[in-house]
């Protein structure tokens, strides 16, 4: 507020590297088209023509005729001023669990966690990644348990979903809250945006993020499993456990297996550059490793994701296994980090061993 | 107990009812159905709040489409005249005379009135176009007074009052409600000036501050229409009240 017939603010300036270049050129030519780019879309949920597309590579087409020029997207790429995250993170408790209501991927504890939040009243809807008959992702808002029977929301899709298109209609709508899963990438999206806007801060409530060592781009997947002999119409679950790809289709009694190795070809390059296993930003964290098969390893880090856990706790909503086994993580933990230097150091041409 | 006593109408208003209806029944035996008789017989006075036939202004329409979103029975059509602007059309053949149009009317262009004995043709003469609805309609009755029943409180005995009526009701005046943009959370702000692009009457700019980005909304420009606040992606302008 100013004079009198005058309504002002402020909004600091984004710094921007390449000073004549339009914003989203400077994300453009510094995160895109250098391969660092994660594809988390966090960029498109700010952009406020909604001009960012879900390409491989990410793109603004006409950007040209309709980008602002208003730099939210640089503010919030993660990749941007990129600083990596590794190691296990911080958390109050890691847990092996298995939920009694759900069917999921490993202990369906995701599914189990967003709907205890809303069934707390912590948020009134949930983002969740579905899948369509040819296994391509869709994005779903979860309001209510009776959702779930179509049977593809829980699960694990190993391609890139648009969860943070999404966010901010999400975050818009929602009254009490908004939670959010996604891979660690999607989770530092989440995280900047908070940090960034008071919209996000107030308004997601829940982070839940998934242990993660690579994803994938759907027709290069899908492409690949073709090749292996996987229908994508029969298609009922992929898993990836133990160094193997495991495909499971329906009417056939033995599973398509190989290497997860051979994947590497199709490694996207934004995944090649990523340390963060276990989502360290997230407000709880959940993977497969660290407990026996059926369970879901969770590592609770924040408060809200604490009062949720004592509700399954005192509902009986889940089964506990114990402790989960954080040694086991180190591997996965490890290869990442070591994945990265590998990959830095070919860019740089530096000798590898380094 | 009390009865309703019924009201004394005199020996020479009885003698010239009973005359009248022994007219209409010889002319009823020799010429059948030529005759109109009223409904109700006679002409009653109706409450200010009644809910009859509409009137129109097209000077206080803003085309707005309410009246036709809300329509339970969907009897509003909202069509294009010369003007090029689009103007309410009524379908009494739907109506249900619920008045949700008029009190949707955020320009008080639908008005009031006491008319409902209304003749038509057929069906099709039902749908009332803009034009028609902007007069009051021609009323065609022979009895132009109307009469009204009251009741004696004290000895419950009905007294029959005639008087003259207008059937259009006026309404108090609209109070006129001036709205103006404000932002209500600035840190959430894009910087997209999105809004400045959208604002037909110019009132929101932007400028290089130093190092920030100043938006301004020149509220004395700013007419109200509410476009920025649509279009702004982050949700964070509001139209407020203007304080005078
Ligand atoms: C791409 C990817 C790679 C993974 N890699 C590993 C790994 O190497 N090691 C490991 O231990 N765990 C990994 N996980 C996590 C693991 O597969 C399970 O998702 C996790 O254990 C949770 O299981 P659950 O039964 O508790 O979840 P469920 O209750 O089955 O819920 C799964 C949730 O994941 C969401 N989801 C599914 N696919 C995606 C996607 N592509 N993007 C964003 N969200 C999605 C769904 O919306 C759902 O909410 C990975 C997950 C993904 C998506
Ligand atoms: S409009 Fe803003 S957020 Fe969208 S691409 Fe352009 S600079 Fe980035
Ligand atoms: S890393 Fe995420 S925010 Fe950055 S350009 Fe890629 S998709 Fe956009
Ligand atoms: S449209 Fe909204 S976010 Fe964009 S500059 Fe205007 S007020 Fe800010
Ligand atoms: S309400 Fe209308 S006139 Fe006022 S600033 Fe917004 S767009 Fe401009």
């Amino acid at each position: 507020m100013a004079a009198a017939g005058k309504f002002e603010w402020k909004i600091a300036i984004v710094n921007k590297p390449l000073k004549d270049k339009t914003y989203f050129e400077n994300l453009k030519e510094t995160v895109i088209d250098t391969g660092i780019c994660s594809r988390c879309l966090t960029c498109a949920c700010i952009c406020p023509v909604d001009g960012i597309i879900a390409a491989k590579p990410v793109d603004f087409p006409d950007y040209k005729e309709r980008c602002t020029d208003c730099g939210a997207c640089v503010r919030v790429c993660p990749r941007f001023d990129y600083k990596p995250k590794y190691g296990m993170g911080e958390y109050l408790e890691f847990v092996a669990a298995k939920s009694n209501r759900f069917v999921g991927q490993d202990g369906a504890m995701v599914t189990e966690i967003m709907m205890s939040a809303i069934e707390m009243g912590m948020i009134d809807r949930a983002l969740f990644v579905g899948r369509n008959d040819e296994w391509m992702t869709e994005v779903f808002h979860v309001y209510d348990p009776s959702q779930l029977e179509m049977g593809t929301l829980t699960g694990t899709k190993y391609t890139f979903a648009t969860v943070l298109k999404d966010l901010k209609k999400a975050v818009l709508l929602s009254k009490k809250g908004v939670g959010i899963v996604g891979t660690p990438c999607i989770v530092s999206g989440v995280k900047k945006l908070q940090k960034e806007y008071p919209l996000f801060r107030e308004r997601v409530k829940l982070v839940v993020g998934l242990f993660c060592t690579e994803n994938f781009h759907y027709e290069e997947l899908a492409a690949f499993l073709s090749e292996k002999g996987v229908d994508h119409n029969r298609l009922i679950k992929t898993d990836i456990t133990k160094g193997k790809f495991i495909a499971t289709m329906e009417g056939e009694e033995e599973p398509v297996t190989f290497k997860v190795k051979e994947l590497e070809e199709i490694l996207p390059s934004g995944c090649s550059v990523c340390t963060d296993f276990t989502a360290v930003e997230a407000d709880v964290s959940v993977g497969s490793v660290g407990s026996k098969p059926g369970f879901s390893s969770v590592a609770v880090r924040e408060k809200n994701a604490a009062e949720v856990m004592d509700y399954i706790r005192e509902k009986g909503y889940a089964e506990f296994g114990g402790d989960a086994v954080e040694k086991q993580l180190e591997f996965l933990i490890n290869y990442k980090i070591g994945r990265f230097y590998v990959e830095t150091a070919e860019e740089e041409g530096r000798d590898k061993s380094l | 107990m009390k009865k309703i006593v019924a009201p004394d109408y005199g020996l020479g208003e009885t003698v010239k009812s009973h005359a009248a209806a022994i007219k209409v029944a010889i002319k009823e035996a020799i010429l059948p159905q030529t005759v109109t008789s009223h409904y109700p017989g006679e002409r009653r006075r109706m409450p200010d709040c009644f809910r009859g036939y509409l009137r129109f202004d097209p000077e206080m329409c803003i085309s707005c489409f309410q009246c036709s979103f809300i329509c339970p029975a969907n009897a509003i059509g909202m069509r294009e005249a010369p003007d090029n602007r689009y103007y309410p059309t009524i379908d009494y053949g739907k109506c249900i005379f619920c008045y949700f149009c008029l009190d949707s009317c955020p320009g008080g262009a639908l008005k009031p009135t006491k008319v409902h004995d209304v003749a038509y043709n057929d069906v099709d003469e039902m749908l009332t176009p803009t034009c028609d609805m902007i007069d009051m309609p021609e009323i065609i009755r022979e009895d132009e007074r109307y009469v009204e029943y009251k009741i004696d409180e004290h000895d419950l005995s009905l007294e029959r009052v005639k008087g003259l009526d207008d059937l259009a009701v006026e309404l108090p005046e609209l109070e006129k409600i001036s709205m103006v943009s404000v932002c209500v959370a600035p840190e959430n702000c894009l910087s997209c000036r999105v809004c400045e692009e959208v604002c037909e009457s110019g009132a929101i700019t932007s400028a290089l501050d130093g190092d920030e980005i100043r938006m301004t909304i020149d509220t004395t420009t700013c007419n109200g229409c509410g476009l920025c606040v649509k279009e702004c992606s982050m949700q964070v302008l509001r139209l407020v009240r203007r304080e005078i």
